[in-house]
């Protein structure tokens, strides 16, 4: 006896141990001819069709031998940088929410007041507003929920005199946390509203 | 009155040296009533002059892990030495005995493959051809006829998982096997990947991107050749794509001025329709599987519930009332009932409520669940856990939530969502 074939002949004991015993002690399964409790089984011309032999081929599977990029914006480094340091000094502030809320609360207006009277002061740039949820509730419905929250900012800061066409809204639902702990703390942090200058 | 019975899956397959068998643990689960519709089988070695080991990994091992998992047959141990046919099947104590023979002429692999009766009679057989690189495919192809030999119906041995995972650094679209193996990434956008949709035929996936300069976009992405295509709505978010299982319909979750709605659109782009107009959220459309009905999650209630409604947004009737999170609901193939994702105790599990009846059930597990899918036959459930520490994609009856088995290990791996064909080989 081959190696190969001990290892398969094992291979086939241990497997049938999984499914021996579990059939085993059960009712028996009678076969037919006087299958009365026997499994059923649909009548089959007792031929071999050999005749017809099916080929199986393996077919390109969405595959593309093409590396595709799919970019609009490159946004130079110096936007970048620029983003930090309006961050840090609190030319653009990010507005934060309620567990499951899109509704501004008072120090999410106060946030977006400031960061619009710097926006109307330097007009040279637009703004991108991402929405962003915490891990707790589900992947899909978080988008959208990010969605509505990057939105409610946008419209807020239209009243206060930005226009509209200057700001672009897109949600990461719970996709992109700004901080991946589990606890309320990091939970706060990651529902936001994250202000993105962007370049004309 | 149940028999279980535990072992390594690791120790069956050791000979086939499959990564996805690394201590997992499977618990088979019979019930009496079960055990009269499985059908004891004996399978062989394969008569062939060809190495063992050249057939066993891509091709004897998923053919006797099909068998094995196909609720039809059980695999019955052999006696060694003993030829196919009648007196095999009396010492196996087998209904059936698979006789296989492997012949190889330059590169194409010739596999005939018969299926006997415990009196030796053959009951069915046919002959199966491919390269070396179809040996598995050859293999599930086998299992899914045997199946439908016995059973009147095909295995779900060729379907497929499509899935998002990070491996590289970043989210793309994947795709795997039933079980999980060959798991191969389709999309390279070095960009956000995420939430993947088959088509009714298994010929396209639709997805949602997240290019770089602030959008989130409807791509589709076809078999044949990978190639990649926007569909352009107009609208923003563009999340939870969801091709109809009748018609070039997409059904997805759009967004004006921060208000997510469902809206349906043809593939092409053209012909976009709303269906929900509440100033609430709506999130996660999904059709039933006469293409008649889609359900959805919204907020209208003050937390997200699962709702049906007519494919043109009539007749809206709320399902969920359990909880004060519920998302992702995805139809069972016989349109009868509902799976998705419900909190409890703080965390997301697997509930399946019978639309009919209107009773629920709970497929507990650890960690949070979520995002299921159901296997083209009905008995199984795909879903992302985060039990392990990061998220993974599992498979589980539906019936019982037992045969757990963990179908990705590398990353963090989302979103499962089961191909609709019982085939994917043009049957």
């Amino acid at each position: 006896m081959s190696k190969a074939f001990k290892a398969f002949a094992i291979t086939l004991a241990l497997l049938a141990l999984v499914v021996a015993p579990a059939c085993h002690k059960q009712q028996p399964i009678k076969v037919a001819p006087s299958a009365d409790t026997g499994p059923v089984v649909p009548p089959i011309p007792p031929t071999v069709t050999t005749a017809t032999a099916q080929t199986v081929t393996t077919e390109p599977d969405f595959v593309s031998p093409k590396t595709e990029t799919v970019s609009t914006d490159t946004l130079p480094n110096d936007i970048e940088e620029l983003n930090r340091v309006a961050q840090a000094r609190g030319y653009v502030q990010d507005a934060f929410f309620e567990y499951n809320e899109s509704t501004l609360t008072a120090d999410a207006q106060s946030a977006l007041t400031s960061s619009a009277t710097w926006l109307k002061k330097n007009g040279q740039y637009n703004l991108l507003i991402e929405g962003h949820c915490d891990e707790r509730g589900t992947e899909q419905y978080n988008l959208a929920l990010g969605d509505r929250r990057a939105n409610q900012a946008k419209e807020y800061l239209v009243t206060l005199g930005i226009d509209s066409g200057r700001i672009r809204t897109v949600s990461y639902g719970e996709e992109r946390p700004f901080d991946p702990g589990h606890t309320e703390a990091a939970w706060a942090k990651n529902r936001r509203d994250h202000l993105v200058l962007v370049g004309k | 009155m149940k028999r279980t019975t535990t072992l390594l899956l690791s120790l069956f397959l050791s000979s086939a040296a499959l990564p996805l068998a690394a201590q997992t643990q499977i618990t088979t689960t019979i019930t009496p009533d079960k055990a009269l519709q499985v059908a004891r089988i004996a399978v062989p070695r394969p008569d062939t002059t060809l190495p063992l080991e050249t057939i066993n990994t891509p091709f004897f091992a998923p053919l006797t892990r099909d068998l094995a998992y196909s609720g039809v047959f059980a695999i019955a141990p052999i006696p060694p030495n003993i030829p196919p046919g009648a007196d095999l099947a009396k010492a196996a104590n087998a209904q059936f005995v698979l006789a296989l023979k492997i012949d190889k002429q330059g590169e194409e692999f010739t596999v005939e493959a018969r299926l006997l009766d415990s009196t030796g009679a053959t009951q069915s057989g046919k002959r199966y051809r491919g390269s070396s690189g179809a040996l598995s495919r050859i293999a599930h192809t086998i299992a899914n006829d045997l199946v439908r030999t016995v059973n009147g119906k095909p295995g779900i041995f060729l379907s497929r998982i499509g899935f998002a995972s990070n491996r590289t650094g970043h989210f793309e679209i994947w795709l795997m096997d039933w079980d999980g193996a060959n798991q191969r990434q389709i999309t390279r956008h070095n960009a956000l990947s995420i939430l993947p949709s088959w088509s009714a035929d298994g010929e396209r996936m639709v997805y949602t991107l997240f290019p770089t300069g602030g959008t989130s976009d409807m791509y589709i992405i076809n078999r044949r050749d990978g190639g990649r295509v926007r569909v352009r709505t107009g609208l923003g978010l563009n999340t939870s794509a969801t091709f109809s299982p009748i018609s070039n319909d997409i059904a997805f979750v759009g967004s004006v001025a921060g208000n997510p709605d469902i809206y349906v659109i043809k593939d092409d782009g053209t012909n976009l329709r709303r269906l929900t107009s509440d100033s609430s959220i709506e999130s996660t459309p999904e059709w039933s599987p006469n293409g008649q009905q889609i359900s959805f999650t919204s907020g209208r209630s003050g937390s997200p519930q699962i709702y049906t409604m007519d494919a043109d947004g009539a007749n809206v009737q709320r399902i969920s009332f359990e909880g004060e999170w519920n998302d992702d609901a995805t139809w069972s193939p016989d349109g009868s009932q509902l799976a998705y994702t419900s909190r409890i105790d703080g965390r997301f599990q697997i509930r399946v409520a019978d639309l009919v009846t209107h009773q629920s059930r709970i497929l507990a597990g650890e960690g949070s669940n979520e995002q299921p899918t159901w296997s083209p036959d009905g008995k199984w459930i795909a879903f992302q856990s985060n039990r392990s520490g990061r998220w993974q994609i599992y498979r589980m009856r539906v019936d019982t939530g037992s045969d757990l088995l963990q179908l990705t290990f590398e990353g963090e791996n989302k979103d499962p969502d089961w191909s609709k064909k019982e085939t994917a080989n043009g049957q």
